[in-house]
């Protein structure tokens, strides 16, 4: 039988840690995507997946079961998130120079991909985070807002202008034409 | 390029990502349940005050249960302090109290009443329940009913017992068995 996520949230408040490794199953690789959004390094937040599960469980009584539970976990991961950024007290490392493809060899797509992965990767944590939540995890503009403790208005704009960063990034690599659209 | 299309490579390039990282989080289920085993073989503070003075609750019921001790001992100072004597409920009874501002109803179940539903009162709104019931002396099983939904684990119990997968709370009315 396959329980439902509040069941599973229950019993886990109970004590059931089998019940929370079935919740881990289900959400670890979104709640990886949401440290990924903050931390970039992809070690360092395989580390906060592991430490928002552990957070979250310490903390589940906190947990209001009337609300969406994925926000709420999503919330503490980028907390944890947040919290690793802070201590790492290291800029964030640049995304190594994308080899500089030779037309005549590589098609346009391959080399478009690899530039908007350095774009995106390449944003400030501030832009980065709203749009991965976006694009990866699919959420809307007030649950982005729940998770990273800001004003709707505020992941609006971000969402805008990080997406107008991207493409700045790519008309300055020469892989897309400037013509806004 | 247009926005839509743009929005299109993000979206392909974060998919990458996620078909990338499932490798890494493999295991990551056993590897939080040794962590949380490991934690809870070294308690904190509040495990260790629990465990050696035996309070069976949370953080959150603890708060509930001051609340209840300040209400018995408004009963206890009202006693002394009232010029006109209690009504009869009050001066004899156990009392069972629930603090719930957010309740909308609460009934006491359990041995007494052939586990069926008493409901508790509050008169003045300020989201603490309570009803006196006059017991013989005895031990009794019982738990509460907050808007229908089971509430077991009374901070005022002398202890608890786990039935049918649910808790439920002990009082020993009379008898000194109690904590």
């Amino acid at each position: 039988m396959v329980l439902g996520e509040l069941e599973l949230v229950q019993r886990s408040l109970e004590g059931d840690l089998e019940a929370w490794g079935e919740i881990v199953r289900r959400y670890k690789e979104a709640v990886f995507g949401v440290a990924l959004a903050i931390l970039r390094n992809r070690a360092d937040a395989e580390d906060a997946t592991q430490e928002a599960f552990i957070r979250a469980y310490e903390r589940l009584h906190y947990y209001d079961l009337s609300r969406k539970f994925s926000t709420w976990l999503f919330t503490v991961t980028a907390n944890v998130a947040k919290n690793m950024l802070r201590k790492r007290r290291r800029p964030d490392p640049q995304p190594s120079p994308g080899r500089i493809p030779d037309p005549a060899e590589v098609v346009w797509k391959e080399e478009l991909h690899h530039a908007v992965k350095e774009a995106v990767w390449s944003l400030p944590e501030s832009y980065r985070a709203p749009l991965i939540l976006r694009y990866w995890h699919e959420m809307d503009l007030a649950e982005i807002a729940r998770v990273l403790g800001l004003r709707v208005g505020t992941v609006k704009t971000r969402l805008h202008r990080g997406r107008a960063l991207v493409r700045l990034r790519l008309v300055e690599q020469g892989v897309i034409h400037d013509v806004v659209q | 390029m247009w926005s839509s299309d743009l929005e299109e490579r993000i979206r392909e390039v974060l998919a990458q990502e996620a078909e990338a990282a499932r490798q890494g989080l493999e295991g990551l289920e056993e590897r939080v349940m040794r962590a949380i085993a490991q934690r809870v073989a070294r308690p904190g503070l509040w495990r260790r005050l629990k465990e050696r003075w035996g309070l069976g609750f949370s953080p959150r019921w603890a708060l509930a249960g001051a609340a209840s001790l300040a209400l018995v001992l408004g009963f206890a100072l009202g006693r002394l302090f009232a010029p006109s004597p209690l009504p009869p409920s009050a001066q004899a009874g156990t009392l069972f109290a629930v603090v719930n501002p957010q309740a909308h109803s609460v009934a006491v179940m359990g041995d007494f009443s052939a586990w069926e539903p008493i409901p508790l009162s509050d008169p003045d709104g300020d989201g603490i329940w309570t009803a006196v019931l006059d017991l013989p002396p005895g031990r009794y099983e019982y738990a509460f009913l907050v808007d229908g939904k089971w509430v077991g684990q009374d901070p005022q119990a002398d202890e608890y017992v786990r039935s049918f997968g649910e808790y439920a709370s002990v009082r020993y009315v009379g008898t000194g068995g109690g904590a």
